[in-house]
Formats: C-alpha cells, sequence, structure tokens
C-alpha cells in the first residue's frame, strides 16, 4: 500500500524532474570545461602520438642513419626505407615514406630509433586533400621536424626523466 | 724474385743470413727470419722498410704480410730512421720507482728530441722500453748492445759524452 | 670410440676429436668467434671456454681434445663465468654502432653478446680507434670493430694461399692489415666476408644497401664457371642485393669465388634491354610482346625453308631448358647449325670421333683433393675455376705433386714440383716425350707419332711419378681448349693416361658447356663454328651473347653478322654493337630472372628456380621460346611449367663421344709466334664484363698483349685489317708465344682462326 502511495507522490510531485533539474542548475553556476575548438585547444601531453617528423643536429646534420629498425618494428608496415653510402661515407637514406594511412600511431617507431630522428610531435591537425599526399616522404618529414624542432625538443626534454 | 733482384741480401749480408738458415732443417727457412731481419736491419742503419721486409720475405720464401707481423710484433726492430746510439730507458716498475721519469725528462732536454725522434746531428734517439730483466740496477738504460745500471743525470752526461 | 659426458648428456666421439666438434654434433651449442671448422685452429678468442671436470681453469672448447670419460660442463657457473667475462673483455672495445653496421642482424657478435654478455658494460674509459685501408673495391673495412679473432687471416694463408691480411703489432696495437696500404687481390678475397664474425670486413657493393632481416634468401646455382656452385641469392624488393654462399661439401664447401658473389652487379646493370625493340627504316622501335614476337616469325619463316643458311650461337651459360627448346624448335625445321663451343678453334677431335666429344670431369672434386699426382695441361686454373684451383691446392699440400705444361709461368697458389713453360707445339712434343717415357717404363710399344721423342731424367721423373702414384689425374684446361692444337692436347693426354692409369680430365669452363653437349646444343651435322663461318649463311640467331666480345672469332663474326640479311638477337643487354647489326632485340631473363637447370663439370643436373624479377618486360628465354613453337604452328610446345621442359629434355640426351687416345687426327701445326686468347677472370660472360666492382678488381682485364718480345707495341693481323695494341714484356711467357686478352673491345677484332703478328 505504501508503494504504490509512494509512486503516485513521487510521479505527481514531479520529483524527478525536479532533481535533473537540480543538476542542470548546478552546473549552471559552475565554471566551464567545454572549449571551443578550433579556437581554443585543450593542453597535450608530452607523449602525444600524432604527425611524424625526422629530426636533426643542431648543426643541420639529419640524424637519421638508416638503420631501418623503425621499418623492422613497425606494426603496419608503414614506413618504406632505402639506403646507400653518401659521398662521405655515412650510411644515409635515400628515401624514407610513412604512409599516414597506414599508420596506427603506436609510437614503436620513436621507442626504437637509436638516435632520435624519427618521433611523433604533438601536432594532430593535419588534413589531405588528394590521394598521395599521405605518403610522407624524407623532405616533407624532415621540413616538418625543422619547422617544429623547438617544441619536439622540449616534449623529448620533458619526458626524458621517465625514460 | 731472381738472385740479381735482391737489393740487400748479397754478398756478406747473404752469408750470414745464409748462416742462421743452415741451424734449421733445409725446408723451413722461414725459421730464420727473425735473424735475417735483425741483420738487414743491422745493415740499414738500424731500421726496417717494407722494402727490405719484402726481400726477407722472398729470400726465405715466406708471404710479405707473415714477415711484417713478425716485425711489427717484436719491439726491438724499428720501423723509423733511428740514432747511431738508440737509447733504450726502462721504464717498467723497478726504474719507475727509482724516478726514471726524471731521467727521461732530462735526456730529453738535454738532447733536444722527443721520445721516437733523432737529434739532428743524427747521433741519439730515445726509446722507451719494457723491463730490461735488470731491475737490481735500476733505473736501467740500453744503448747499443750494452746495458748501463744505478743511472743518474751525472753519469747520463757522462755516457752521453763517452759516445761518439 | 669413447664416451665423454656433456652437461650430463653422453656423447659418444672419437678419441682426439676436439671438444667443439663433439658439442656441435651433439647439438650443444658453445660460442666462438675465432673457430671455423675449415680453419686450422687458433684458440685466441677465448669465447668457447667450458669447464673441464678435474681442469683447474675453464679450457677452450676448440683447443681441448676429448679423452674418455671425461667430464664436460657448458653452462655450470663455472663456465658461465668465464663466458661472460671473455665477452665483457671483446666488447670492451667493440664500438656501439650496430645501427649503421651492415653486419647487424647477422653478426655473430651480437648474437653471442645477446646471450653470453652482461645487460650494461662496466668500461668507460675511451675505446681504441683504428684506421680503415682501402682494400680494394670488394671489401670493405671498418677495423676498429675487429675482435682479432685472425679467420681472415687464416684464410689467407690456409685456404687462398695468398696471406694479404697479417696481424701487424701487438697486443692493444694490435691490427690486422695489409700493411703497406696494398689491396686484396685474391680471386676468392670475398669469403673473409663471410668469414668475419664481425663488421669489419664487409661487402663493399653491399655497403648500406639493405638488411640482413629484410631480404629474401632464395637457394640457387653460380652461373659464371662450370663447377655450379651453390649459392643463396639474396633479393630485397624482387631485386638481387647480393649473393652468398650454400654448404655444399661436393662443390664448392662453404667458399665461393669472387665472380660467383659480386657478378649480380652485372644483372642490375643500367644496360639491361628492358622492352622488345624492331628495327624500321633504320630506327629502332619499342614493340609489344606480341608484335615483336610475330615480327620475329616474319623475319625467321623465308630462311626457314632454307635451313642450311641459318646459324645460332648460344651462350653455353644458357639453361638446359633453353637449349633444348632451342634445339627442338630449330631442329624440326632441320637447322642443324646451333653452337655454344664460342672460344675453340680446334674441332679435329668431333671429325675424328663423328661426334661432339665433350669435356667434363670424370672425378669428383673430393676425388680431385685426394690425387697425389697432378699433371696440368694449358691451364690457369687458379683464373680459370678458382675453387678447382682449391682442390688442387689442398691436394699439394697434403703431399701431392703438381706439374705444369703451361704456355706462360702463371703464379699459382701452390708449389709446383716441375714445369715446362713453351708454345704449344713444343707442350705437345713434351706430352709425346711423357707418353714414349711411360711406354718404357710400363714395356709397352711405343703408340705412333711418339717414336722421335727423346726421353730426359726430367720426363722419366714426371712419367714415372703418374704410373705409381697410384692416384693420378691429368686436367687439360682453357689455354689447351682454346689453342689451335686442343686435339693433339687431348689425344696426347689420353694416351698419357691410358698409359700411366691418370684418369684424364678436360676442365669445362662455362656454367651449362657439359649440358649444352648432352641437349645437343652443338651442330648435329659434324659442323662447328669455324664452319659455319665459314659457309654463307643468310640469318643468324644471337642469343645471350656479346658476339663481338663473348667468342675468339673476332672480326670474322662481326662480317658475317653484317652480311647476313637477318639478325635477330636475343640478349639480356642492350648494347651499341648488338643495335648495329640485329633486326630486331628481345629482352630475356638472365639465370636468377628464370627456372632452370645446369649441368656442371662433373655432369650434376643442379636446377634452381626463379629469386628476383626480369627488368621490365625481360621475359625468360624458354617462354619465348614456346610462344614462337606456338606461333610457327609446331606441336609440342604447350609448357606450362619448365619442369615440363627439363623432363623431355633430360629424356632425349644426345649421344656424345668420350675423350679417347685410339683416336686417328690430321696432323697441324701452328707458326710461330703464336697467338693465343687469354680470358681474364672478369671477362668471361656479358654479366661479369658489366659488374663494375669486378671491373675494378685485380682480376679484371688490360688490353695489354703480354709476350717475351721486347717491344712497346704489337701489330696483330685480323681480318678487319691491323691492330695496334700496347706490348708488356713479360718474361714469365713462352718465347713464340703473344698472349692476347680477350673480352674486351680493344681486341674485339682479333680473330684466332686467323691471326698473326705483323710487327713489333
Amino acid at each position: 500500500m505504501s508503494h504504490t502511495l509512494r509512486h503516485w507522490i513521487k510521479t505527481f510531485g514531479l520529483i524527478e524532474l525536479f532533481k535533473g533539474l537540480a543538476v542542470t542548475g548546478k552546473y549552471l553556476f559552475k565554471p566551464k570545461i567545454t572549449v571551443r575548438y578550433p579556437e581554443e585547444k585543450t593542453p597535450i601531453s608530452p607523449r602525444f602520438r600524432g604527425h611524424h617528423a625526422l629530426r636533426r643536429y643542431e648543426n643541420g646534420e639529419e640524424r637519421c642513419i638508416a638503420c631501418k629498425l623503425c621499418e623492422a618494428v613497425c606494426p603496419a608496415n608503414a614506413i618504406t626505407i632505402e639506403s646507400e653510402e653518401r659521398e662521405d661515407g655515412t650510411r644515409r637514406t635515400t628515401r624514407y615514406d610513412i604512409d599516414m594511412f597506414k599508420c596506427i600511431y603506436c609510437g614503436f617507431c620513436e621507442e626504437a630509433c637509436p638516435v632520435d630522428a624519427i618521433v611523433e610531435s604533438r601536432v594532430f591537425e593535419y588534413v589531405f586533400w588528394e590521394r598521395g599526399e599521405n605518403i610522407m616522404t624524407k623532405e616533407k618529414l624532415l621540413e616538418f621536424g625543422d619547422k617544429h624542432e623547438q617544441i619536439i625538443a622540449a616534449d623529448k626534454a620533458a619526458d626524458a626523466k621517465y625514460r | 724474385m731472381k738472385d740479381t733482384d735482391f737489393k740487400v741480401i748479397k754478398g756478406e749480408v747473404k752469408e750470414r743470413i745464409d748462416r742462421w738458415i743452415s741451424h734449421y732443417p733445409a725446408d723451413q727457412r722461414q725459421s730464420a727470419v727473425m735473424p735475417a731481419l735483425r741483420i738487414v736491419q743491422e745493415v740499414n742503419g738500424g731500421y726496417l722498410t717494407p722494402e727490405l721486409m719484402d726481400e726477407v720475405a722472398a729470400y726465405l720464401g715466406m708471404q710479405p704480410a707473415a714477415v711484417y707481423e713478425v716485425a711489427t710484433f717484436y719491439s726491438m726492430y724499428e720501423h723509423q730512421p733511428v740514432g747511431k746510439h738508440k737509447i733504450c730507458v726502462c721504464h717498467n716498475i723497478s726504474c719507475l720507482l727509482r724516478d726514471v721519469d726524471d731521467l727521461i725528462e732530462y735526456l730529453k732536454e738535454k738532447l733536444g728530441v722527443d721520445i721516437g725522434e733523432v737529434t739532428p746531428d743524427g747521433r741519439f734517439s730515445i726509446k722507451k722500453v719494457e723491463c730490461l730483466g735488470a731491475c737490481g740496477e735500476a733505473p736501467v738504460a740500453m744503448i747499443g748492445k750494452e746495458y748501463y745500471g744505478n743511472l743518474t743525470r751525472e753519469r747520463l752526461d757522462e755516457l752521453l759524452e763517452s759516445l761518439e | 670410440m669413447i664416451k665423454i659426458e656433456i652437461n650430463g648428456q653422453i656423447v659418444e666421439a672419437h678419441e682426439g676429436d676436439m671438444l667443439i666438434d663433439v658439442a656441435d654434433e651433439a647439438k650443444i651449442p658453445i660460442p666462438r668467434f675465432c673457430y671455423h671448422k675449415k680453419l686450422s685452429i687458433a684458440a685466441n678468442c677465448r669465447m668457447c671456454l667450458v669447464e673441464v671436470e678435474g681442469a683447474p681453469k675453464a679450457l677452450p672448447a676448440c683447443a681441448t681434445p676429448v679423452t674418455d670419460g671425461m667430464k664436460v660442463h657448458t653452462r655450470s657457473p663455472k663456465a658461465r663465468a668465464a663466458q661472460k667475462a671473455v665477452m665483457e673483455f671483446l666488447l670492451i672495445n667493440h664500438p656501439l654502432d650496430c645501427p649503421i653496421c651492415d653486419q647487424g642482424g647477422e653478426c655473430e657478435l651480437q648474437d653471442v653478446a645477446f646471450e653470453y654478455g652482461n645487460d650494461v658494460g662496466k668500461y668507460s674509459e675511451a675505446k681504441r680507434v683504428v684506421p680503415d685501408h682501402d682494400v680494394g673495391p670488394l671489401i670493405a673495412t671498418d677495423m676498429t670493430r675487429c675482435i682479432h679473432c685472425t679467420r681472415c687471416v687464416r684464410f689467407g694463408q690456409e685456404i687462398s694461399g695468398l696471406m694479404e691480411l697479417g696481424a701487424v703489432g701487438r697486443s692493444e696495437w694490435m691490427e690486422i692489415t695489409t700493411y703497406v696500404g696494398k689491396s686484396i687481390t685474391s680471386e676468392i678475397s670475398g669469403n673473409i666476408i663471410d668469414l668475419c664474425p664481425v663488421g669489419a670486413l664487409t661487402s663493399k657493393p653491399f655497403r648500406f644497401k639493405a638488411r640482413a632481416w629484410e631480404m629474401v634468401a632464395h637457394p640457387s646455382i653460380a652461373a659464371h664457371d662450370s663447377l655450379g656452385s651453390h649459392i643463396e641469392v639474396h633479393t630485397y624488393q624482387d631485386k638481387v642485393m647480393r649473393v652468398v654462399p650454400r654448404d655444399n661439401e661436393a662443390i664448392n664447401e662453404t667458399w665461393l669465388s669472387d665472380r660467383d658473389r659480386f657478378a649480380y652487379e652485372g644483372i642490375n646493370s643500367q644496360d639491361r634491354l628492358t622492352v622488345p625493340l624492331a628495327k624500321s627504316k633504320g630506327q629502332w622501335d619499342e614493340q609489344e610482346w606480341e608484335d615483336a614476337l610475330n615480327q620475329t616469325v616474319e623475319l625467321l619463316k623465308p630462311h626457314l625453308n632454307n635451313p642450311d643458311t641459318v646459324g645460332v650461337l648460344v651462350s653455353p651459360n644458357a639453361t638446359v631448358e633453353e637449349l633444348y627448346l632451342l634445339r627442338k624448335l630449330l631442329h624440326a625445321h632441320g637447322v642443324k647449325d646451333i653452337e655454344t663451343r664460342l672460344r675453340q678453334i680446334d674441332f679435329r677431335l668431333d671429325e675424328a670421333a663423328g661426334k661432339p666429344v665433350a669435356p667434363g670431369l670424370v672425378n669428383t672434386l673430393p676425388e680431385i683433393e685426394a690425387m697425389e699426382s697432378v699433371l696440368l695441361v694449358g691451364s690457369n686454373l687458379r683464373y680459370e675455376i678458382p675453387l678447382l684451383n682449391l682442390r688442387v691446392r689442398k691436394a699439394q699440400l697434403e703431399g701431392a705433386r703438381v706439374r705444369v705444361l703451361n704456355v706462360a709461368d702463371y703464379p699459382f697458389t701452390f708449389d709446383l714440383e716441375d714445369k715446362v713453360i713453351a708454345d704449344p707445339q713444343a707442350l705437345v712434343d713434351t706430352l709425346k716425350v711423357l707418353v714414349r717415357a711411360a711406354a718404357e717404363l710400363k714395356g709397352t710399344e711405343i703408340p705412333a707419332g711418339a717414336e722421335d721423342a727423346v726421353v730426359s731424367e726430367q720426363h722419366q721423373a714426371w712419367a714415372k711419378d703418374l704410373v705409381e702414384s697410384g692416384k693420378a689425374t691429368i686436367m687439360v684446361g682453357a689455354m689447351a681448349q682454346q689453342s689451335p692444337l686442343y686435339a693433339d692436347f687431348v689425344l696426347w693426354s689420353a694416351r698419357l693416361a691410358d698409359l700411366t692409369g691418370a684418369t684424364i680430365n678436360v676442365v669445362p669452363q662455362s656454367a651449362n658447356e657439359v649440358g649444352a653437349y648432352q641437349v645437343g646444343a652443338v651442330p648435329a651435322n659434324g659442323g662447328n663454328i669455324d664452319s659455319m663461318l665459314a659457309s654463307d649463311k643468310k640469318a643468324w640467331i644471337v642469343v645471350g651473347i656479346d658476339p663481338e666480345l663473348d667468342t675468339v672469332y673476332g672480326a670474322r663474326l662481326k662480317q658475317a653478322l653484317d652480311q647476313a640479311d637477318t639478325v635477330i638477337s636475343l640478349t639480356a643487354y642492350d648494347s651499341e654493337y648488338l643495335r648495329s647489326v640485329s633486326d630486331i632485340m628481345l629482352p630475356i631473363a638472365v639465370h636468377t630472372e628464370t627456372a632452370g637447370t645446369f649441368v656442371n663439370a662433373t655432369g650434376d643436373w643442379q636446377s634452381f628456380k626463379i629469386a628476383s624479377a626480369a627488368p621490365g618486360d625481360a621475359k625468360p628465354l624458354w617462354k619465348i621460346l614456346r610462344v614462337l613453337g606456338n606461333l610457327l604452328d609446331m606441336d609440342g610446345f604447350d609448357y606450362v611449367h619448365a619442369d615440363e621442359v627439363l623432363e623431355e629434355a633430360k629424356a632425349q640426351t644426345q649421344s656424345l663421344g668420350s675423350v679417347q687416345g685410339d683416336l686417328a687426327i690430321p696432323a697441324r701445326t701452328c707458326d710461330k709466334p703464336v697467338v693465343l686468347g687469354e680470358w681474364s677472370l672478369y671477362s668471361v660472360d656479358p654479366i661479369v664484363r658489366r659488374s663494375e666492382p669486378l671491373q675494378k678488381a685485380a682480376g679484371a682485364a688490360r688490353p695489354v698483349v703480354r709476350s717475351a718480345i721486347e717491344a712497346d707495341e704489337i701489330v696483330l693481323n685480323t681480318p678487319a685489317g691491323p691492330i695496334t695494341l700496347p706490348n708488356e714484356y713479360d718474361e714469365s711467357v713462352a718465347p713464340g708465344v703473344v698472349l692476347v686478352p680477350m673480352g674486351l673491345s680493344e681486341t674485339a677484332d682479333v680473330t684466332l682462326t686467323d691471326v698473326s703478328v705483323a710487327a713489333s
């Protein structure tokens, strides 16, 4: 009996409705966490795995030595490397392609690299307008690395103590 | 190589080497490689050149590389010109303890040359060597075929003057 | 047999066997660097230390002979401690540059360090750095990586016979080097790349090209000499990256000649023909295969009505399948003149026997290694078949007497008991003397022709040794085969062999020379390349060769091709010369790009499969011939697989004459000075000639004539007029002999059937 009565009161007293509105009311006066992307952005971890980059040493020499460990470790077979002896006798790539469609952004390439040449940067906002643009060539990757070197270096430094 | 191709191993040098070869079985001429190298080094003014080593190799029927191996292994074969008197100063433990380093510095200063260099007049060169086996008389030096023990600065001065 | 115990496991062994061999046999792993089963024991790396019960210290397994009841532990704490300590020492001076090292991924040091090394090194002082020396175009050095196992040094001393590397200096300053900036010149030097357990010696042409793990290994057969060495072709993206040997005790053991190892660079050459080309109005047009094959049939058909006017020249490196289909296709139309013996000028033997007489080894290579007396007739064996030379060297080191009859005093890598250096005629005369000496020794009748021979003590000793040694062989080499007196050489060698009980081995040179005879790729009508060139051929089919370089008929062949109405070239390479004489050029695949079979010198049929992709539109020759058969409306050309062709070829081998002493041949003399062709190591076939590293190597041909004539230049008469070549005065060449380097564009006009010295 009392069960039925309580049910009636709940239903016609609009208790549930007011409970819900109370939550709404509470959040109405709380500070907002929604950001207005793309004008506003959320903070990103230095470990974020976004667009790839090939880095250089401070003297401008490319880091990559064509050891092909990233190619070997890549679970998606997204990396293709061809190498040869450069005129000064050092081992260098003649081709370093990453197929961004195949890539699953696992970061293994970065882990495998003995010279910190290939890295995944915090940049994730990029689009391809045409087929073929998804192949990141060595030139594009180096250029990308040059452009973002400061932030990449800072990210690496921030993460270094956990490695 | 034909007999006429030998520039150094001929005449008396050849005889001396042959005497050593005769000490070994006929099919083991290469056993005489060390005395042969020593003899040609002596004739050449105290050091060996690749041509000389090639000649020894040809004469003893050895591969040149095998002769180079021997000649570079033993420290008494020289590969750079040396002075008329090669001053070999021991720098192992007993001599070190008796302050041979100071003597070496003194020698360098007095002769004006570094280790391995020859004085301008061609008389002396200095060489650091391992233990000469005369620790009882440390510090020791070997000049030519003679040992000189209990060396001091003064004794060195006397020695250098006595040597032409 | 004795019993020993390794890690608690009872193992049977022969007394005196080394512990490491016994453990290997029982598949118990013991790490090692300096030990190699084909080299002497050095015991200088100390990596194979194991604990032997009763011995106070750990012992090196490679230098410890087993004794009955020995108890060995390879994984006990004591053994592990010793192995770990040695590993640590070895890594002290080894650079951590595996990512840029070509050995990375197939490195013995890496593997052993992974298993026996510590995770972290304790050594933090400066590492030793060793300067590199340029040792030639084939081998790259990174001597800082060297761990002084001395395998390369021992290889030079014991196997190749040329000690070109030595360990100079001692202790910390010890270096493996050629000492005074010399380069490595051995014809089998590439083996030190395989021997090196670290990345100190690596392949220069392969440098930084690919990684061990990303290549596919295809078992195959080497195609540049008649042994048919077992190889592995390593490909990356269907392109040949390198060639390494496969173990085979009966043929190449674990070795490979530089020619077979580095020739692949010629396969990847820019000169490859990639599309069918047809000439119309003096212009070369690229064609679709269908059109090109139809045109080929159009060009060929009129001549097939008159089959005697068609001549076919084929590379003796073509596969059995290719040669068989060519024969089947052309014999059906009556064309009999298919020739693979492009370097032979004396065919009297075939005429006497009534059928082609094939060369071949009657002894297996291990048998040759066990010989006690060897007579080499006209052979620069070291530069003809390097790995056969190794077997003779082994025999000599075991005490065999090796004697040579040669036109030049070639440098052998072993000691010769005796030698006769003379012109071919004098060498044949020497053989006659030896026959007479042997007959006198045996008390048998002196064969006709040898009655006038005057026997000296030297000859008696030679003959006596052949008779008495029990295991003796006479080997007839390339110089004899290509001389105008080939038949005399073979006949008198055979007679000498008959009398002395020695075996006779006429050494085949090319990969499928023996196979070519067996499947009938030599004229079936008693003809030969000489008679083909003498008759008036209207059409030529040229297969797999550079016609101006691959024969000894130089200008004569060039003239014949010029005068013909039709020349059809099936070629792997584009060349100016082929363009100038051909009417159509069809691109064919080379041996790594087709399935096929080679019959090697000892008569083994060795098949191999496709390893790499042919460039562009090039197709395997057997497929081209199959389609040509279809287009000519012939029956029996419906093969789907190369195996079917092989089956058929095997069932239809030809009957051949054998090398026998009782044949009668017409006498021939040759005038002095005799001009003889000399094939350098790296000019023998189109692939080798286009391998850049080999052309820079020590064995490459130079356009210089060698003779004992004191002159700066020698003028040779050829059918195309006189040519002048620089002459190198060389006392090692017999008087009356002029040696001309063949396979070079400079000597392309030299015709050995029609050559004389005009002036010097």
